[in-house]
């Protein structure tokens, strides 16, 4: 390369910095906003889905929240953010530009979580809260923007780990909302305490007043409890998802 | 099998392997599932231009990826300048490669893209993308979005993304893909300008004309296996001296192949009625290539087409590996 004369020369500019931004310009194209609020959007249906139901709009919301938004718009639109921050970038083949850099891989994984969550809370945390107001009831919109913001950063996490574990993030993320927790975690009350959804739920129900009693389940920590532990699954996967990026294995599909 | 030849780089004896070396591959085997992509392959890189050449499936890429760390080698070691490049992480700032894949990250326009490769790198000159997307000529184009460019623009925006870290060892994966003929004097003379300047630069393709402008050595594969290595006369010269077939079509067949025959650069004359014309078998096509043209204007006989057969990278490595 040619040098030039004169260097314009600094600090260098952070990695860590590099890597946010890059996760929010280049990872999130506008497609994959479109991908997320689309669910978010649902969340706002299942808010006037509570209109519908005979009960008290609390109580109501508490239902139709614990099902549509935790179990449902939560997970899928973390999905798309989780899987757009990593996995997709690995299937097309533009993640090596990022690995093959002397950056650490712990800032990689952060940088990029903490892109995702971003996007995260603020989609799918405030389509929850805007979901307890069209409801009717107000009160609701701080418990649920709490329990989807934990909820989904720690989804984010884990579908990054799954994109460092497999090639089909996607596949393998659904597959392990709808079969394990879902499944699973409706029978088994130990899968149920490391479940993103159960534990939003568990979150949401801690600090509502008067939930219903079918939300509350035996075994399964509730409000500052739920949070602790989500926080606990949110660092074991993002250590996993750093231990495999350093051993990831990069094959494109030529040759 | 290797091909000797006037290479000074090269360990005496064996044109595989570089004298100072910073790339070393030793007795390397990548496998995918069932598929054996490199095969107990050693062989070194050394300051210069080296061009890796293979038919498609060789195993260039693979090869590639497992120099730069990108693929873990399932036997043997590769070593960037004495390091693992899957262990040390450091050694990325040495190294770069440019990937054959058309994928660009989206989003992002030149400038900011290799701004970012740059950052990564903590690369403390505010003005090196600039001076890399000029080195490649996209200065004018920084401010377009990547995904947007042609394959030959999004090519030299990578190549750039990989000179604005200053790279000791330059990796590239078929780098002239897509790039216009004006282009590729251009980056060939880069290439050229970063090996004189001492840097190991590594260059893949199946076209050996290309290869044979850049590089002073060239490694070729097959089947995931070193085929051949040496300097490039050496490797042109074995595509020469190899048996090859050339059709001519000529408003006269039968009197071109009778007087085909008496030429000494001709070991056999055949008709092809499928094809309509004389197929010659030669071990000397330069030497028919001069006498063909020279034979029809004595004998009045006009050429239709004259069209080698086997003139195929393929068929020199098939011919390498017999």
């Amino acid at each position: 390369m040619t040098v030039p004369t004169e260097v314009a020369t600094g600090r260098p500019r952070s990695r860590f910095a590099a890597i946010l931004r890059y996760t929010l310009q280049s990872c999130i194209p506008p497609k994959r906003w479109a991908a997320v609020l689309l669910p978010c959007a649902g969340a706002l249906l299942f808010g006037l889905l509570v209109h519908a139901v005979d009960s008290t709009a609390e109580r109501a919301f508490a239902n139709v929240a614990a099902e549509g938004i935790f179990g449902l718009v939560m997970p899928i639109a973390a999905l798309v953010i989780g899987d757009a921050v990593l996995g997709a970038e690995v299937r097309s083949g533009t993640f090596h530009f990022t690995w093959l850099s002397p950056t650490p891989t712990w800032q990689i994984v952060l940088g990029r979580w903490l892109g995702g969550s971003i996007v995260a809370l603020l989609t799918i945390a405030p389509a929850s809260a805007l979901a307890a107001i069209v409801a009717g009831t107000p009160d609701s919109a701080g418990p649920a923007f709490l329990a989807s913001a934990v909820g989904s950063v720690t989804y984010v996490a884990l579908f990054i780990a799954i994109g460092c574990l497999t090639q089909r993030t996607a596949v393998w993320s659904l597959a392990f909302v709808f079969l394990i927790e879902r499944l699973l975690g409706a029978a088994l009350t130990g899968i149920a305490q490391l479940s993103p959804t159960w534990e939003s739920r568990a979150i949401f129900v801690g600090y509502i007043d008067d939930p219903p009693s079918r939300l509350v389940r035996d075994g399964i920590p509730q409000g500052g409890d739920a949070i602790v532990r989500l926080v606990i699954v949110t660092i074991v996967a993002l250590v996993v998802a750093n231990w495999r990026m350093a051993h990831l294995r990069l094959s494109g599909a030529a040759d | 099998m290797t091909v000797t030849g006037p290479d000074p780089a090269t360990v005496r004896g064996d044109p595989a392997f570089a004298v100072n070396p910073t790339v070393e591959v030793v007795e390397v085997s990548v496998w995918f599932g069932p598929k054996v992509a490199l095969s107990e392959l050693s062989c070194s890189f050394g300051p210069g231009v080296t061009g890796l050449l293979g038919p498609n499936g060789a195993g260039k890429t693979t090869l590639m990826r497992a120099m730069t760390g990108l693929v873990g080698v399932n036997q043997g070691t590769v070593r960037i300048e004495g390091n693992d490049p899957r262990r040390n992480r450091a050694v990325h700032s040495r190294m770069a490669l440019v990937p054959e894949d058309e994928a660009v990250p989206a989003g992002l326009t030149a400038r900011q893209f290799v701004r970012y490769v740059a950052d990564l790198h903590g690369v403390v000159d505010r003005d090196a993308p600039d001076n890399a997307l000029r080195e490649v000529s996209m200065l004018d184009a920084a401010d377009r979005r990547v995904d947007a460019f042609s394959k030959g623009m999004r090519q030299r925006t990578k190549i750039a993304s990989a000179l604005v870290k200053d790279p000791q060892v330059l990796v590239l994966d078929e780098p002239l893909n897509g790039a216009d003929p004006v282009q590729r004097v251009h980056l060939i003379a880069l290439f050229k300008r970063l090996g004189a300047q001492g840097r190991t630069v590594i260059v893949s393709s199946h076209v050996l004309n290309e290869v044979e402008r850049m590089a002073e050595r060239v490694i070729v594969l097959m089947h995931g296996r070193l085929a051949a290595a040496g300097g490039h006369h050496a490797i042109r010269d074995a595509m020469d001296d190899r048996p090859r077939h050339v059709l001519v079509r000529s408003d006269d067949g039968r009197r071109l192949a009778a007087s085909l025959v008496a030429l000494e650069s001709v070991a056999g004359v055949t008709f092809d009625s499928t094809r309509g014309g004389v197929v010659i078998q030669t071990v000397q096509a330069r030497e028919l290539a001069t006498a063909l043209p020279r034979l029809a204007r004595a004998t009045s006989i006009r050429l239709l087409e004259v069209r080698a057969l086997d003139d195929s990278l393929e068929s020199l490595f098939r011919e390498l590996v017999r």
